[in-house]
């Protein structure tokens, strides 16, 4: 599985670099994904899953998946 | 010069030619202290109501704050404000960088300009030394050539130089200023009022150091220290010091929020030639920062393949070159933003006025030769940096133009008003309202017109789990709210954020400084108030500062004329976006009237009219306020 994080999440990821490949054996919910990362969820604004917006809460995603996270996005 | 004590302000009167200085009162200085709130108090008891703004009578006031200068991050900021020839209303535009620390170290906490000067004049201070200087020399030329000269003149390369340009000498009606070219005091026109009074800059050295003066400067020094360490370890202002603002463009495009096509759309198709990552393979060349701030947020690139001394195009002139414009040429808007900062334009409202310009264009009410032969159509970058030119010359087609989207929609007539986005007068930031309900609200309410500085914007409290919510418990914040509502707890978000960022004004700390936007606790930002000034005031006290800003500025307005009418949006906004995420979404009418009087109840302001109700302002220690209403 591929994942982009927009906004301040790339802070979360290791090497604070996007995108990241994480390799699944088996599909897992989203929200396990993400704290394995350690992107805590209070700082997902929006998810997709192959281009096409989901829950974060309810999303399963397999080993093939696209996955793009963003956080809240304010101004300046 | 001690902290909070025997603050001093220059009174500068250029049709006499005369300069004082004035020591203000401890205790109101407390209620006032510096920036938006002091500038406020000045602007609504010596300005008399219905002053041409361009004319010897306006009076300019540039202010720094209460924690401007202070060894912490962010805490840089200073205003200036008048009354707004764009507007007509309240007048305030706030910078960081340099210039606002200097004027501090220099023994002065703010000026006050009246008058004009017959001819181009500058004004110098070094320390208690001030002068008024011939400047004919200096007037015609960009803003790089100006800074030079002065320096050389001054024969001193470190004098912090604010200015006006030759699109202020002209009076266009969103010229604003820049200090040390990089930063700039870009909305409601301040350039234009400066170059009325043919004042085009204020040069300014001093030698006292804010750590030296402060009450508890071991304290102070040690907040400054841990602040600069977390601006690391908080992902908001690590994400600034590594992309700085220009890295909006695609999350927004994401959300549906990316102003495209003046307004029309919320995705763009030419993004990515605006990214982050495309601005930074292409055109960014380092970072740097404004005073004693370890964030570094702002951006250098080159233009045409040359270093820049203007700095890089920040993400709302990004977005107002390019997607507002259907522009997605990099290149083009980095040009379009180094030519607004030699002459000294607003690069939001030159961008937003232009994208008007090309949709009267292609819906036929201008044509060719209405605009000197420019195909002003959306997607021409050449046409966006030709025009730029024009405005600030006010050549041709530039001299309408220069003259903002409701003064040029009156002036084309037929239904050209649908196609101004601005309130007030003022053009909207490059922020969709119908992404962001409270900015929407910002917007409408706003005293200086459409504006994004007011509140922290809707997401950063629609999740009680995120940092932005939790810092911001302190500030009396007591629900996440959805980000697509305009419900009472979305209004009471309003009420609190509204007086926190009015504090920030008035303190000199910058919006990327305290949350909830970004890293500092507001305990943190009180802890500093409290080591610089020994005042032991309360997060309350410093709220109060910032509702006494918003309501001066409210009360200046209804002496005008504004009404609960002003408080608007343009019309497009209550109609869908054409495309991308939020499409077909308008920004809901009904709960939008609903939700202004709900806030102007918050507020204390009468719920049908929205003026200040008299037992609120006396509760801040303002009925002089309610008084000076009644009067009128």
């Amino acid at each position: 599985m591929k994942l982009f994080a927009g906004g301040h999440l790339v802070f979360f990821l290791p090497g604070r670099r996007s995108p990241v490949e994480v390799s699944l054996s088996s599909p897992a919910p989203l929200t396990v994904v993400l704290a394995e990362l350690g992107i805590p969820l209070g700082e997902v604004n929006l998810a997709a899953v192959n281009g096409r917006e989901v829950d974060v809460h309810e999303a399963v995603v397999g080993d093939e998946d696209m996955v793009n996270v963003i956080s809240a996005v304010d101004g300046g | 010069m001690t902290i909070g004590k025997d603050v001093k302000i220059l009174r500068v009167d250029l049709t006499k030619g005369s300069i004082e200085v004035q020591t203000l009162d401890d205790d109101f200085y407390r209620l006032y202290p510096g920036g938006k709130a002091l500038a406020g108090y000045i602007l609504l008891n010596e300005l008399p109501p219905h002053t041409d703004p361009l004319s010897p009578e306006n009076v300019l006031v540039i202010a720094s704050g209460l924690m401007t200068g202070a060894p912490v991050s962010t805490a840089t900021r200073y205003v200036v404000s008048a009354r707004s020839p764009l507007t007509n209303a309240y007048g305030e535009s706030e910078a960081g960088g340099f210039w606002g620390p200097e004027l501090k170290q220099a023994g002065f906490e703010a000026i006050v300009v009246k008058g004009a000067s017959p001819e181009p004049v500058y004004l110098s201070i070094k320390d208690g030394q001030v002068e008024l200087r011939p400047a004919d020399h200096l007037w015609g030329r960009t803003t790089h050539e100006v800074q030079e000269a002065i320096r050389e003149e001054l024969e001193d390369k470190k004098v912090r130089v604010l200015q006006i340009g030759i699109a202020g000498e002209n009076m266009v009606r969103f010229a604003g200023l820049t200090n040390e070219l990089r930063h700039f005091n870009g909305r409601n026109g301040m350039g234009a009022v400066m170059g009325s009074k043919k004042l085009r800059a204020v040069a300014v050295r001093g030698t006292l150091r804010y750590k030296e003066e402060a009450y508890d400067p071991e304290t102070l020094s040690a907040l400054g220290k841990k602040l600069a360490r977390q601006v690391k370890e908080h992902p908001a202002s690590w994400s600034l010091q590594q992309t700085g603002t220009p890295v909006l463009v695609e999350p927004l495009h994401n959300h549906g929020m990316l102003p495209t096509r003046n307004f029309r759309q919320g995705a763009f198709d030419g993004k990515d030639g605006l990214k982050w990552e495309t601005y930074e393979e292409q055109i960014y060349t380092g970072n740097k920062s404004c005073y004693a701030c370890a964030i570094r947020c702002k951006r250098e690139v080159k233009v045409g393949g040359k270093p820049s001394p203007y700095g890089g195009p920040e993400f709302e002139t990004v977005g107002a070159f390019g997607s507002d414009c259907g522009v997605s040429d990099i290149h083009a808007v980095a040009k379009a933003n180094e030519l607004c900062n030699a002459y000294m334009l607003d690069s939001i409202s030159t961008g937003a006025t232009i994208a008007f310009a090309m949709e009267c264009f292609e819906n036929g009410l201008i044509g060719p030769d209405d605009t000197d032969g420019i195909e002003l159509r959306f997607g021409n970058a050449e046409a966006v940096v030709q025009m730029v030119e024009k405005i600030a010359r006010r050549d041709g087609f530039g001299d309408l133009l220069a003259e903002g989207t409701l003064r040029a929609a009156q002036k084309i007539g037929w239904d050209a008003i649908q196609y101004a986005m601005q309130v007030k007068g003022q053009e909207m930031p490059m922020h969709e309202p119908r992404g962001k309900y409270n900015i929407g609200m910002s917007y409408a309410i706003s005293e200086i017109g459409a504006d994004h500085l007011v509140v922290a914007h809707d997401a950063a409290l629609a999740n009680e789990d995120s940092l932005s919510y939790q810092a911001a418990i302190p500030l009396g914040i007591r629900s996440a709210e959805p980000v697509l509502s305009l419900n009472e707890g979305k209004m009471h978000h309003f009420y609190v954020l509204e007086r926190w960022g009015s504090f920030e004004k008035a303190s000199g700390y910058c919006f990327f400084g305290p949350a909830p936007r970004s890293f500092i606790h507001p305990d943190d930002v009180l802890l500093s108030v409290n080591a610089a000034t020994g005042w032991d005031v309360t997060i309350k006290d410093l709220l109060d500062i910032g509702e006494r800003g918003t309501n001066m500025a409210r009360i200046f307005n209804m002496r005008e004329g504004f009404t609960r009418a002003d408080d608007t949006l343009p019309e497009r906004l209550f109609g869908g976006l054409e495309n991308g995420k939020l499409a077909g979404m308008p920004f809901p009418r009904d709960d939008f009237q609903e939700a202004l009087s709900n806030l102007y109840e918050l507020k204390g302001w009468d719920r049908e009219t929205g003026v200040p109700g008299r037992e609120r302002l006396e509760s801040l220690g303002m009925g002089w306020a309610a008084d000076l209403l009644l009067a009128d």
